[in-house]
């Protein structure tokens, strides 16, 4: 196999990225001056060498511990689940959350061969059942995998005194009602709450 | 006509295969005005179609692309009664199932975001039941269960509460058709993998679910060895009986024919209180195997409907199937694919 054949090889693994694209990105670079081409390499390999998961949450980190369950002004009796790591960014970049994450590491799917023991629960069970933390707040993604995922979780939490609870769904800030999808009224209009 | 209400065949051919030969794809589009006491869209244009190469369907509802296709469902109501409807009264449960699915699936959104739900996750158990076979963890389709038990309850209870409320409706409509028995139906809960059940209607959608998450733990070693999920509401019954007796294996082709067309008119019945508008009454050939009596009696309960029935579209192969005292129906012939009236205009 020759390089630019390996190169556009690789870059066809990468999600959404089909042979035609793997091949424009190959030419695009080999275009470039080879410094580019140097600097990308390196960055790959250093991602590869220093990014791990936390030791605590499984965030991806450099460090041993990553720096939001380092933060000393962060709550560690709040834990917040997420199916991946990249959906940390998504609520941190909310502003809003105060407490520490758990990452699941993906959701349930026997379909694409995904079963519990592929997922963190265990690892959250015990953190739970290390003691203090008083709410575990499911945030799979509202997808059948999602919520089979949460429904999981949750029957798995069930045993400990503490409040398991799972993020709402409903009508988008700035929605129009009239554009919203059925499914998406049904479910706001069934988790609805009183206003005080 | 059928196609604007389910977005697919009512024959249950897929999209590509409706496609006439030699060409891309297939468009639909349609006119509707509904009468109706309940508020209902004065009128609507609903437009679907399928393109063969890409192999999409894209529907439009008033000129606007729903979100969801399923959002489309329904647009504009009807119910289709086609020959082989007799079936859904002497063959398996799978047709009634179905029949009970399309009901209240195009009439209640709890009920269709429940099923699409259930289907997909039993789907995962079953892929799961079939990898723990070959030595995973049982916890891979135990995992699934409080997702089943959850949706599963939502179809148990809104079928149940379906049986009751349109029961009295069914012995109403068969005798008004001239059943001398009386016709009666029962929801059978496939919830031990032995023996079917009773729904008992006062029991609460969180307590089915509790009685359906028992029965998949109970029933899952057996599962593993079937390699499919044995209990739960795609297993359930829809049970006529006529007298007391199963009519599936006790009544004629006439009685099976009727209770099919009674359920059909259950089903515009239902339609007309969820969604407010009167559906179109499409009937193919419906006379076949009964009597001129009954035929007339068919066609009475058909015109005295009311509120319930809106149009009706009756197709027979022959003139002389529908009874020449009937007046009121307009009569139009179709040759060719082309319909023309009794005066010859097309």
């Amino acid at each position: 196999m020759s390089a630019i054949d390996e190169l556009s090889a690789e870059f066809a693994k990468l999600p959404g990225i089909g042979r035609k694209t793997a091949l424009r990105l190959t030419y695009y670079l080999l275009k470039r001056p080879p410094e580019q081409g140097r600097r990308l390499a390196a960055a790959l390999v250093t991602v590869a060498d220093r990014v791990r998961t936390c030791e605590q949450c499984y965030n991806l980190t450099e460090d041993p511990v990553c720096s939001i369950c380092r933060d000393g002004r962060r709550e560690p009796s709040l834990i917040c689940a997420v199916e991946e790591a990249a959906d940390i960014g998504a609520i941190e970049r909310a502003g809003e959350f105060r407490g520490v994450y758990h990452v699941l590491g993906g959701r349930l799917s026997p379909l694409d061969g995904v079963g519990p023991d592929d997922l963190t629960v265990s690892q959250l069970v015990a953190r739970v059942a290390a003691g203090a933390v008083r709410e575990v707040i499911l945030a799979t993604n509202p997808s059948l995998e999602g919520e089979a995922t949460a429904l999981y979780v949750q029957r798995q939490l069930a045993g400990y005194p503490l409040t398991v609870s799972r993020i709402a769904r409903g009508i988008p800030v700035g929605g129009d009602l009239e554009y919203a999808d059925g499914v998406t009224i049904a479910q706001a209009l069934s988790a609805r709450r009183e206003m005080r | 006509m059928a196609y604007l209400h389910l977005l697919r065949s009512v024959r249950g051919a897929r999209d590509a295969d409706v496609v006439r030969f030699g060409e891309a794809g297939w468009h639909i589009r349609g006119e509707a005005s509904f009468g109706g006491i309940v508020p209902a869209p004065a009128a609507r244009v609903v437009a679907l179609g399928f393109e063969r190469g890409s192999r999409r369907k894209r529907v439009t509802v008033a000129g606007a692309i729903p979100r969801r296709l399923s959002d489309a469902l329904g647009a504009v109501p009807s119910v289709t009664f086609a020959p082989v409807d007799a079936e859904m009264v002497r063959g398996g449960p799978a047709a009634r199932r179905r029949y009970l699915d399309v009901t209240l699936a195009t009439t209640s959104r709890r009920y269709l975001t429940a099923l699409q739900a259930y289907r997909g996750g039993l789907l995962q158990r079953n892929t799961a039941l079939r990898s723990l076979a070959r030595g995973a963890g049982e916890a891979a389709a135990a995992a699934w269960e409080p997702l089943l038990a959850e949706s599963g309850a939502v179809l148990w209870a809104e079928r149940a509460a379906w049986v009751v409320r349109w029961g009295p409706e069914l012995a109403r409509i068969s005798a008004a058709i001239g059943e001398r028995g009386v016709v009666e139906m029962r929801h059978a809960m496939r919830y031990s993998a032995a023996s079917d059940g009773v729904c008992d209607e006062a029991a609460s959608p969180a307590e089915l679910a509790g009685v359906l998450a028992a029965a998949l733990e109970a029933g899952r070693a057996g599962d593993v060895r079937h390699g499919a999920t044995r209990v739960g509401p795609h297993r359930d019954d829809l049970i006529l009986t006529l007298g007391g007796r199963d009519m599936r294996t006790y009544g004629s082709a006439g009685q099976q024919r009727t209770a099919a067309i009674a359920l059909r008119i259950l089903e515009a019945g239902t339609l007309r209180l969820g969604t407010g508008a009167a559906p179109v009454l499409l009937f193919d050939d419906p006379f076949a195997e009964l009597d001129e009596g009954r035929a007339r009696a068919i066609l009475d309960v058909l015109g005295g409907g009311g509120d319930t029935v809106g149009q009706v579209i009756l197709a027979v192969p022959r003139a002389a199937d529908i009874p020449l005292g009937l007046t009121r129906l307009e009569r139009c012939a179709i040759a060719d694919g082309v319909v023309r009236g009794e005066d010859g205009d097309s």
